[in-house]
Order: C-alpha cells, then structure tokens, then sequence
C-alpha cells in the first residue's frame, strides 16, 4: 500500500512540475512587468526598472527563470520556502498565506453542503425514476448546470439579500407567502416520500398544515427578529434527529441504536445550561472544537453502554447524532447573538451582507460578532456555489444509483429478503459511493476555478482576487504562487481520489497489495 | 424433422426478441438512436429552440462567409449611436426595452427591443452580436476538443502500452489543472488576437474528459470479436479504427461533445467576465453581463438579456447532451407509468 | 401425502413493452414436494426464469402476474412487503446463475450470509458468523475459517456458486430454486455443484425446482420434469416418462438435438488426405501473455504440438483457462508465439510480417464464440461477409454484393439478409453470417472457437449439420474448439485434450472417448451428465465409487 502511495505521489509531482511550467512559460513570453514603467514619464524610470529587473531577475530567460522559482520553491524541504517577491517588493508567500483561508472557507462549506444534498436528491430522484419528481429535478439540475455563477450571483444580491434584509425590518409573513410555502412545502414532501394517491395526498395535507401553522406561528411571535431556540425546541428538534438518523443508520428496529441516540440527546440537554455558561465565559474556536471532541466521546460512551453486538453501527449512529444535536447549541447562541448583532451601528439592521468577507467596522474582541458576522458574510457565496455545483452530484448519483439498482447483487438482496432499506442504503448506496468519490474528488479542480469567479463577484481577497490582480499586472511570480497553490490542492484531491477509491473496492485494494 | 425445428426455432425466438426488441424490427442503428431522440421530449423541444434561435442570431446582423454575404435585417449596427429612447419610458429611464410580448398595442420587437445603453447604442444588436460570438466560441472549442480529445484518446486506447501511458499522463495533467488557471492565463494574452484565435486554445485544453472516456471505449471495443475478425479479414489498422471501432464510440463522443459544448459557453462567459477573455470592442455574452452589471439596479435590462440567452443556449445543448445519451444508451428502457396503466385498465373495462 | 411446498396454479405472467402485453409465461401449473425435485427445462426465452421470479414476486415493475402461488400453502401471489421479506430467503430461497455478479462485491461471503440469518432469526453476531462457518463447511469450500472472511473475486467460479449455495441455505428454506445454478461453471465443477445439491436435498428435506436448459443437468437431478416452449408448458411427467416416453414433439425434438456421446459412426480420413503435408503444424509452441502494468505475465499455452491434415476436423477440448481459445487464435496470428514453430499451409507464421500475415490469413477462417459481439453492430452483415473479399482485392460493388449473397445462401440464409445488421438476426442466423465470412475467401484451415456456446440446442443441432454439409463440399481442415464433448464427437475425426496449457492426451475419436488414457481425460468424461436418467445413475456411482 505504501508503495502504491508513494507511486501515485511521484506521479503527481510530475504533473505538478509540468504544470507550472507550462504556466511559467506562457506567462514569461507573453505578459511582460516592465511594460507599465517604460511608458512611464517619471525621472527615476530607469533606476526602478533596474531595480525590478535585479528583483525579478528578468534578464534570464523564462525557462531557466523558472528553475530559479523551482529551487526557491523546492526550500521547502529545508527549511527556506521561498516563493519570490511580487512587483512591489514583498514576499508572495505573505499573500498567499493570508488569501488561502479565505478561500478555502468558501469552498470548504459549499463543497460539503453541494455534495451531501446534491447526492441526496440523485439518490431519491433514482428510486422514483420517472415520477414527476424525477422529472422536476432533472430539469432544475440542466438549468443549475446552465447558470452562469456570477449572473446568480447579482440575482442572489438583488433578491435574497436585499428583500431579506428588507423583510427583518418588520419580521412578520404575509398570509399569502404563507399560503405559497405551505403548498410548495406539502407538494416537495409529498413528491419524495409518494406512495399510493391515498398516501399522496396525505402527506401533502400533513406537510403543508404542519408548515402553515409553523411559519404563522414564527411570524406571530416575531421569531424572524428575536430568534432562538431555547430547551425545549432543541429537545424536540433532537429527538426528531435520533429517530431520522436511526431510521436512515441502521432502521429503526434496532433498538440499540435507537435508545443510545435518544440518550446522547438528553444528555445535550441536561447539559443545557453548563454548555451555554461554557460558551459565553470561554467564547473561542477552540471551545467549540473541545466541545466537539467531548460530544463524540459522550457519544461513543453511551453507544458502549447500549450495543453488547454490533457496536459499529450503533456508535455511527449516535456520533451523527450527538454532532447535529450539538450543532443545535451552535445555532441556539449565534440567533441569542443575533439582537444585539444587528444592532451594532456597523450592522445597521441589514444584516445579509452582499459583498466582502467580513465587516471591518465592527467592534473587535467579541467572538461571537465575528463568528456571527463570518457565517452571515458566507450566505450568499455559498448558496451560490452550491446551486451551481450541486446540479452534476444530482444528475451523477442518478446515474450511477440507476445503474447499481439493475445489478444482480441487487435482486439477490432482496431474494433474501432483506427490507428496502437496507437493499437501498446497504447494498446498492455503498455500492454507488465507488464511482461517486472519484467524481466528487476530481471535482475539487473545477470548484476551485469556480471559486476564483465567485470571489471576485462577492469582492472577497482570496486566491481568486490574487489570481486576477497577477494577470493584470504581469506579476509573474504571484501568479505561479497561486497556480502552484491551486494546481496542489488539485493534484491532491486526485491522491485522495485514488486512495477512497482503493478503500471502498475491495477489488482494487487487492491489486494494490500486489 | 428440420422442417418442424425450423418453425419451432422460429416461434421461440420471436417469442423472446419480440419481448425485448420489439421497437428494433427492420430498423439500422442509426434510426433506432434517432426514434428514441424523438421520444425524448426535452431534447426534441431544445433542438427545435436551438435551431430557430441559431438562424435567428446569425441572420439579424447578417454574415459573411466566402466572400457571400447577408446583410441582415435589422436597422442598427453595434456600431451606431442613435438617441436615447423617450417616448414609452419613464423619465428616469430612457433607453428602455421596447419587446412586448402582450398582444395589443405596442406587440412586437418595436424600435429597441432590448433597450439601449448608456451611450444609446442598440442593446439588441449588441446581444446579438455577443451570442453570435458565444455559439462560435462554443463550437470551435467543441469541434477542437472533439478532434483533439478523439484523436487522442483513439491512439491510446488502440495501440495501449508505452503510447497510452505517455498520453494519460499529459490527460492526467490536463484534466487535474483548473482549465480557469490556465485559460485565464492563456486568452489574457491571445484574447486580442481575435475571438476564434482564443476559442481554438481553450479547445485545445478542453479535451480531457472526452479522450479518458473514448480511449475507455477503444479498450473495450478492441477487445470485441468483430475486431479479431476485421484483422482477419486483412484490415488494417487505419481501417479498424475508422471503420470499426470508432462508429461503435459515437455515442459517446457525441454526448461528451455536447458537455463540453455547454461548458463552453459558460467558460467564455466567465473568461469575459473576469475580463481575462474577449475585449472590446469586440463583444460576447460574458462581456455584456460584466459591463453592465452594477446597472442592475438602475436598468436591469442591460443585465437581464445577455444572461438568459447564455442560459436558453446552454439549458438547449445539455437537454440534447441528454437525450442523446438516452437514444444511445440500449439499457435505457421506458418502465411502464401510471399513464400506460390506466389507459390498459381502460382497454380491459371495455371487453 | 402432505401438502406440496409450493403450489402454483395457472400462473400468466405478461410484460408491458410500447403500449402491448406480450405473455412470458400462460397458464402454468406445477407443485413441487418437499424432498423432490421439479426441473424446469427449456430453450432461451421461454419463460422458465419468469415463472422462478414471480415465486420470489421479483419481476421487473413493468410485468403483471395473474393465477396464483401458494408457498407452504400461504398465498404469496399480491402479499404485502412485510410478508413477502418475511418469507423470501427464508421460505423459498434463490440461486443465481452467475455467482460472480450475482454477489455483492463490496461485502465478504461470511458477511453476506451472516446478514441472512440475523435478517430472519434472532441472532447474535457472533453466533451468525459461526452458522456461517458451518454452512462453509456444508458446502465444501477448503478452509472456512480464512474463507468466511474473502471477497467474492477472491473464490474461483466454483467456490463463489457454493458460497451462493450456502447464503441460500442459511434459513434451512422449504423450497429451493436453483437458477441455471451450473451453466455458468465447468464441467468437472459442475459434477462437483450438482453433487453437492443432491447431498444437501437428502439432508435438508427441502424441494427444489430446478430451471436449466441442460438435458444433462435434468437427468442427474431431477424427479419430475416439465418442459416449456415460448411460455407454454407443454409436456409434465415424471423423469422416467419425459426422457424414455416423450409425446409433446417439441420434447421429442429437443431430445433429439442433444448431442449424446458415441451415438454417432466416428468419421475416418481418407489415406490420401492423412497422408498429405498438414495444413496447419504447431511443434512445441509456447505462448505467453506479456506483462502489462503490475500484471505479471503469463504462459497461456505450453510447449504444444498438433498437426491438421487436409480435411480434418480436430476437435480440441478443455476447460476454462485451459488454454484452448490461446492456441485457436494464434494459430491466425491474432497471438504471437514465444517459442516454438507455427506452419499454416506449409508457412511459417512465427517471424511473419505484417504483410506475409495478411497473405496467411487469407487460406485461413475463423468463427468466434459469441454471434453478439463477433459482428460490427455498425456494419450491415452484407459489409461484414464481403470484407475479406474486398480488402483482398477480389471482388468490388456489384460482383462482390454477388459473391456476398452466393455466400449467403450457401448457409442458408434469404439473400435479402444482406442489407440487415446484425441485431435484427437471432443468434443461430448470426453465427452462420460468422461463417459465412469465415468461408469467403474459400481457407484451408478454419478454426472455429466454441461457436455453439452461445445457442440453444436445437439451433446449435442445425448449425452443426450445417457445418459438416459445408465441409464435406468445401474440403476444408478445421480445428474445432469446445468445451463440450458431445459436439466434438458429432464432428471431430480426431480430438486433442488442453489442461493448464499443456495437451494431455490427442488421438482418434474412439480412443478418446471410449479408451481414454490419461486421467483428466477420464475424469472429463465422467463428468458430462448424459441425459438419460438410468445412464447417468450409473455413471455417477461409477464417478463416485472412484473417487
């Protein structure tokens, strides 16, 4: 295995050496940096120009130029990584320390979000295969896949932001749009569970009263401007958590998964107050982290105690749900934040911003401002990203899950009997995921160019913005620190790619030993 | 005895194909593919719009090919600078659309059916010429991937060993490096060289999805037994790939086309709008939306028409994309709907 | 007498293509007792397997199912879900055909059976796992502690059947439907498999129905016997009464067309022709698969020998992996040989060029093994049957379409055929525009690779007697691959045994298969279930006893 790792790794160095070569190359003949001083009319022009020329040694030719930016780059294995200076005389790496973060964040959320809805709907538009539903996806995943990301991008400014914002200023639903949810709301549930026309229009009826009376009852105690949770809905909300988690886990006769996961929930709550007292007192991104860290291991705890057989399945269990329902207390503190947020003078009532990474203006040293504030400012971005990108994860799962359905293993599984569930989500899913990882994976390239696009309609300095101000200025070694950071981050997805793809087919995993 | 084994081969055999190959009786490959195409609503309505829309584009600014020209027929040139509209907008907006779609008074395209700009300029022929640059685009890097990604993938699927090893690698590198990065870099620089100019390169690097996938289908093929025979039979190599094996991949070459095709698109436009691809005073459909897209505010209609033609465009070519994979793909098989039941539930009520 | 495990009555099964029902299977009725065995038989298409799923209510969405099915005396035929998971792998239990696509490659064997029991018994995993190992030892696969925890493609063929066989075991199910259980497997496997169910059906005291379209496979196993023809059920009897007293014709046909061992005069050269330069002369030919990527490589075929004279048919028998196909393609160069010395007509084809291979290849013809894939789907079969005349510079347009339609009617098929492709034909047509293409350019040799694997028997009964019409007129020498000793016997004047790559044993048709010298040969011929019931009885106590 570690040799077949170690194989794989050379071959990507290769790629990586070949692609920033060819970037350097076709960037060193055509944009030249000194172009912009020798229009100049300054007295000094010629002693900048020599100075820019000594800095970045143009007077070596690009192809050897670039073994000098290679053995800067390649410092790294001993100590001195060295990625050269920019035009204005300071080091790329500062840049691109700071723009990476940025970026990732953005696509991190959105990625994760885009793949775990997008193969959700490809899974459930599979199993009702020419229903309207199918239907009604298929043709929302075409016209995702047709949208140009910066032209939703203004639409999402225009409408979700700015009506939104517009909407708190009062925070009450009109009937109508009530009426329009609960019908949108009992027709979606309807399509996903379906059945027999009886069932059908039950569900319908049951989807869209319960969301009616929801959304008024929101709207009456003005929930849109002072939201929260409080105990007791997060209770509710829990539970309702163990038992979908138990039912899609492992089904719901498992009794042992069932009881573990609601007892993970109760503790959550008996541990309502000195959670939130830990929160305010200790308020950092390390809290939230041990807190995590604590959570699953009350989780594994509690599954230890309850599951004598089996114990895999019932702590997977109980993990998911003892990290949603902890997320619970995440979202409980960010809406108690909320009030006094969108009170601030930076905020000024208008709390989804359209553009930036964060609000500068606001006072610093409070955590829970900034944590706020970053959530709020990755709203528009990623549900951007996420319609854009979430279209081919639909349209792929599809595909693939189709195409496991009509496998013989299949038949065999419901031959023995099996129920659906565990036909659907054991046998056919795990078998679905194989092809799915290396799709997901491989995507990773084209979301980082999307990115780039994103950034720049969202005005956030990531690498995007790095990238284009590289361009524009000729400023060739910004531009090869970004597509050296880019093409890695690329070249390892691949990698990963490879390595899930050895793990969940046993077939290749036998290769690779030998 | 032959005689009654003949029949009963016969009855037997009929009684299985009929079952499975009932829609295939008389019929080559090619019509099969193009009678499910048709069955395909999706795909049959996006052919339809993307043709009228094509002859539409290309015809109203008129072309020239060959020396043979067509004037085109509408009034304005991107070029002209006629005044402002007035009458019909409101004060604080002139210049606007003049489309409507509501018969009665005013029905039709009218003097600018998609407003004006800031300088007056008709938004209409400006759209127009901005998709006539984009459907371009869109093809020349279809038609160079496809020859790029076919050839390539054809040679290294047929030959395998030290050849397919070289050329994965380079697919390898292709495919892994974000196509923007490049791209970018590449049509910065070329993007003045004239549209087609930057439409050939971004080919050129489009190719890797479609070369992995035809090289797949050549190492299946050539496994296939009719390839053994095509060698017997004393064809040449040239021959098998062209005549036998490559007819067999059409399929999936013309599906991989059509997303490369309405990736294309959307590539440009990104390009253009980063401002990394085509430049004025050329225009396309990218430009247009990042020239304009602070007035979405103040005229939205300036934003509103370059977007949605990218999108009907785009939205065509993938409903084909799908219906052509559908047509090509055997397995496919129709289940039977709710439609199908009652209308048989209709039949037997009748008896 | 008790009440049978299964009842099936006037049971019609349709299925809704383009706006019609087509009938699979019309008004069949069947029982079957516990401790029996009810073997369907019939050719492709049928509806022998659409009868064994609608027991399991597996049938594709678009069939509709009327009559009814009753299990243990509980309707089955419209039960609920939770009914039918109740009884599915428990009650009834189902093997597959082919094991290998039929198991779920993700999971190991041990957990795909342990799955099935905790599925319907209160179980422990622990305690599964041991059932498990106990059914692993049932069914004979070698060391089932280390096997219980193996991936499917880490068994052989014949391993993966019995894990099969075992997971269908697990809840001791009334009733047993064996699929095909065997076609997918070799011989000597097969004997192996069929023993094992008979064993398992003494133990068990479950039914079984049993669906092939093997006579052989009936004979050894089954008590009763019904035959179907396209969804009719159209004889039911007992053994004895279907093979020694058929009445339907269809049976009687089909009985006919099965190629039994020895029941034909063994067909001997003429001096002249044995005494003639040989057609075709391997002299300890080795043949290696070369390396590729991390996949070592591998000797298919070793130091081999075989000589075909003018005008004789040689048959060359061996299981899978034996090396047979290897030998039949390289003898046309579409191998290369590593070693060794490989004369067609008298010319050497080991050091050829590409283009003295060409000109080889021309006193050559092959017909492959599966009519599916040997056609360009692409190419009208006219195009297909006229290449090698083309290319060779024999015959253009109209001449050729000629020659391409003589050729046509020469194997019996309407000159019209021409302009058709290949999917419009059914499989015993296309495997004779196979031939005809082989025949174009009028070859010395022809080898032909399995060719009637793929078809039914009647149709493979009349494309033999096709074959031995066209070679006693065209004279030609062929070597005959297969992995049926009955079809060989019908043709072959001589016949050459493969194993692992080597041949073991090569002599007349006599001596082979009534004087076999080496003991794979013997074992080989042991094996092959002869569809006689009374017969077949002998041999395996006789296979038995020896062992």
């Amino acid at each position: 295995m570690l040799a077949y790792i170690g194989r794989r790794i050379s071959a990507l160095l290769v790629i990586l050496f070949g692609s920033t070569f060819l970037v350097y190359i076709a960037q060193g003949y055509s944009g030249d940096p000194s172009q912009a001083l020798r229009g100049s009319t300054d007295p000094h022009v010629k002693a900048q120009l020599a100075s820019l020329i000594r800095n970045l040694n143009l007077n070596v030719p690009p192809p050897a130029r670039y073994f000098l930016w290679l053995k800067g780059v390649l410092g790294i294995f001993v100590g001195h990584f060295n990625l050269g200076l920019t035009r204005d005389r300071n080091p790329v790496s500062t840049y691109i320390l700071e723009a990476i973060p940025v970026t990732i964040r953005l696509i991190l959320l959105s990625t994760v979000l885009a793949i775990l809805i997008g193969i959700g709907f490809g899974i459930i538009s599979a199993l009702r295969q020419y229903s309207r539903f199918d239907y009604a996806l298929t043709f929302f995943a075409f016209l995702m896949y047709s949208l140009p990301i910066f032209w939703v991008a203004v639409l999402l400014k225009a409408y979700l932001a700015i009506s939104f914002n517009n909407f708190l200023l009062n925070g009450s639903i009109a009937p109508t749009w009530i009426i329009v949810a609960s019908i949108v709301s009992g027709v979606f549930w309807a399509a996903v569970i379906s059945g027999s026309r009886q069932k059908v229009i039950s569900i319908f009826a049951i989807a869209a009263a319960s969301t009616g009376v929801f959304l008024a009852l929101l709207s009456l105690t003005k929930w849109f401007t002072h939201p929260g949770l409080g105990p007791i809905m997060m209770l509710a909300l829990g539970i309702g958590f163990a038992f979908a988690i138990t039912f899609i886990s492992t089904g719901l006769a498992n009794k042992a998964a069932l009881r573990s996961s609601l007892t993970v929930v109760v503790v959550g709550f008996v541990l309502y107050f000195p959670v939130e007292y830990f929160l305010k007192k200790y308020a950092s991104l390390l809290t939230i982290l041990i807190m995590l860290v604590v959570t699953i291991a009350i989780a594994i705890g509690v599954s230890f105690y309850f599951a004598k057989v089996d114990r895999r399945a019932v702590t997977r269990t109980s993990i998911i749900t003892s990290v949603l329902a902890g997320l619970l207390f995440l979202i409980d503190k960010l809406m108690k934040t909320w009030v006094p947020y969108i009170n601030t003078d930076a905020i000024h009532q208008r709390p989804i911003p359209t553009i930036g990474q964060r609000n500068d203006l606001l006072p610093s040293g409070n955590f829970w401002f900034s944590f706020l504030d970053s959530v709020l400012h990755l709203v528009l971005p990623t549900i951007a990203l996420i319609l854009i990108s979430m279209a081919g994860y639909i349209r792929y799962s599809r595909g693939t899950m189709l195409e496991v359905l009509n496998q013989d293993y299949i038949r065999t599984a419901r031959a023995k009997g099996l129920s659906e569930r565990t036909v659907i989500m054991r046998h056919a899913f795990r078998n679905t995921l194989i092809p799915i990882t290396t799709i997901v994976v491989v995507d990773i390239a084209g979301i980082i160019g999307g990115a780039i696009i994103t950034e720049r309609v969202f005005a956030w300095r990531g690498m995007g913005t790095l990238f284009i101000t590289a361009i524009d200025t000729s400023d060739l070694n910004l531009l090869m620190g970004v597509s050296l950071i880019v093409s890695t981050l690329a070249v390892l997805a691949n990698l990963v790619a490879d390595l899930l793809y050895s793990a969940l087919d046993p077939r290749i995993r036998v290769v690779g030993k030998k | 005895m032959a005689l009654f084994s003949r029949r009963s081969k016969v009855v037997a055999e009929s009684a299985s194909s009929d079952i499975f190959n009932k829609e295939t009786e008389g019929l080559s490959q090619g019509q099969i593919v193009l009678k499910r195409f048709f069955r395909h609503r999706g795909a049959m309505v996006s052919l339809i719009v993307l043709f009228s829309l094509v002859t539409f584009v290309f015809s109203t600014l008129g072309f020239k090919i060959f020396g043979i020209g067509y004037g085109g027929w509408w009034k304005y040139k991107i070029t002209d600078l006629p005044v402002l509209r007035t009458n019909g907008c409101s004060i604080e907006l002139p210049g606007c659309p003049s489309l409507s779609l509501i018969p009665g008074k005013g029905f039709g395209l009218g003097d600018h059916p998609f407003g004006q700009d800031d300088l007056g300029r008709d938004y209409f022929s400006l759209v127009m010429r901005g998709a006539e640059r984009s459907i371009e685009v869109m093809v020349v890097i279809g038609l160079v991937a496809a020859a790029v990604g076919i050839f390539i993938g054809a040679i290294a699927g047929f030959y395998r060993g030290w050849i397919d090893a070289v050329l994965m690698r380079i697919n390898d590198f292709i495919i892994t490096i974000p196509i923007i990065v490049l791209g970018g870099v590449v049509s910065y620089h070329f993007g003045n060289k004239g549209i087609l100019f930057l439409a050939f390169f971004l080919g050129i690097l489009s190719w890797g999805g479609l070369s992995r996938l035809v090289r797949g289908e050549f190492l299946t093929l050539r496994e296939r037994e009719f390839v053994d025979a095509a060698r017997v039979a004393g064809a040449s190599n040239r021959r098998i790939i062209f005549k036998h094996i490559l007819p067999n991949a059409i399929g999936v070459i013309i599906v991989s086309v059509t997303l490369i095709m309405s990736g294309a698109i959307l590539l440009e436009s990104a390009l253009s709008y980063l401002g990394l691809g085509v430049v004025a005073p050329d225009v396309s459909l990218g430009l247009l939306i990042s020239q304009y897209q602070d007035s979405f505010t103040t005229r939205p209609w300036l934003f509103w028409y370059p977007g949605l033609l990218i999108i009907i465009i785009a939205l065509c070519v993938n409903f084909i994309g799908d219906g052509l994979r559908d047509a090509f793909d055997p397995r496919q098989r129709r289940r039977i709907s709710r439609k199908d039941r009652s209308a048989e539930r209709a039949i037997a009520t009748k008896k | 007498m008790s009440t049978p495990v299964l009842k099936v009555t006037e049971l019609t099964v349709e299925f809704w293509v383009d706006g019609v029902w087509y009938p699979a299977a019309v008004n069949v009725s069947f029982e079957v007792e516990a401790g029996k065995t009810l073997a369907i038989v019939g050719e492709s298409g049928s509806g022998k397997s659409t009868v064994a799923m609608s027991i399991m209510s597996l049938l594709a969405a678009n069939a509709r199912v009327t009559g009814s099915i009753k299990v243990k005396d509980q309707e089955v035929l419209g039960a609920s879900t939770s009914l039918l998971q109740k009884y599915r792998g428990k009650e009834v239990a189902y093997i597959f055909q082919e094991p290998m696509t039929a198991l779920n490659p993700v999971y190991t064997i041990g957990f795909q059976i342990i799955e099935t029991l905790r599925n319907h018994f209160d179980m422990g995993p622990q305690e599964a796992r041991n059932r498990a190992i106990e059914l692993i030892t049932m069914v004979e696969i070698p060391d089932p502690e280390r096997s219980v925890d193996k991936y499917p493609h880490q068994l052989s063929g014949g391993q993966r059947q019995r894990a099969m066989i075992a997971q269908a075991l697990a809840c001791d199910p009334a009733l047993l439907i064996a699929d095909e259980p065997t076609t997918a497997l070799d011989v000597t496997v097969q004997a192996e498999i069929l023993d094992l169910m008979r064993g398992l059906r003494s133990r068990l005291n479950s039914g079984i129905l049993l669906i092939t379209h093997d006579m052989g496979v009936v004979a050894d196993m089954a008590d009763e016997i019904m035959v179907m023809q396209s969804g009719n059920a159209v004889e039911h009897g007992t053994a004895d009464q279907i093979f020694n007293r058929p009445n339907h014709p269809y049976t009687q046909q089909l009985l006919a067309s099965v190629p039994k061992l020895g029941s034909t005069q063994m067909r001997v050269l003429e001096p002249s022709q044995a005494s003639a330069q040989p057609v075709l002369k391997l002299s300890n030919v080795t043949i290696e698969y070369p390396k590729r990527g991390r996949i070592p490589a591998f000797v298919a075929v070793e130091d081999f020998s075989l000589e075909i004279f003018p005008g004789e048919i040689v048959g060359l028998v061996g299981e899978s992996g034996s090396g047979k196909t290897t030998v039949g393609r390289a003898s046309i160069g579409l191998l290369p040989i590593k070693s060794g010395r490989l004369e067609v007509v008298g010319q050497d084809i080991s050091g050829a060029t590409n283009k003295e291979l060409r000109q080889i290849r021309r006193n050559t013809g092959i017909v492959f093994q599966d009519p599916a894939s040997s056609l360009n789907p692409r190419l009208p079969i006219g195009e297909s049957i006229g290449e090698p005349l083309y290319l060779a510079g024999i015959a253009k347009d109209k001449e050729l379409d000629k020659m391409v339609e003589d050729l046509l009617a020469s194997v019996e098929l309407p000159r019209s055929y021409r302009n058709r492709y290949p999917h419009e034909l059914s499989g015993g047509q296309r495997q004779r525009v196979g031939i005809a293409r082989a025949l174009a350019l009028t070859p010395d040799i022809l080898i032909a690779d399995e060719p009637t694997s793929a078809l039914d028997v009647s149709v493979q009964a009349r494309f033999l007697e096709l074959l031995q019409d066209l070679q006693s007129k065209l004279k030609f020498a062929c070597l005959f691959i297969s992995h049926d000793l009955g079809v060989v016997d019908i043709l072959s004047h001589r016949i050459a045994v493969m194993q692992n790559g080597r041949l073991v044993e090569v002599g007349n048709r006599d001596q082979i298969l009534k004087n076999p010298q080496d003991p794979y040969t013997q074992r080989l011929l042991s094996a092959v279930p002869v569809p006689d019931p009374a017969e077949q009885k002998i041999r395996r106590e006789a296979r038995l006893a020896s062992k």
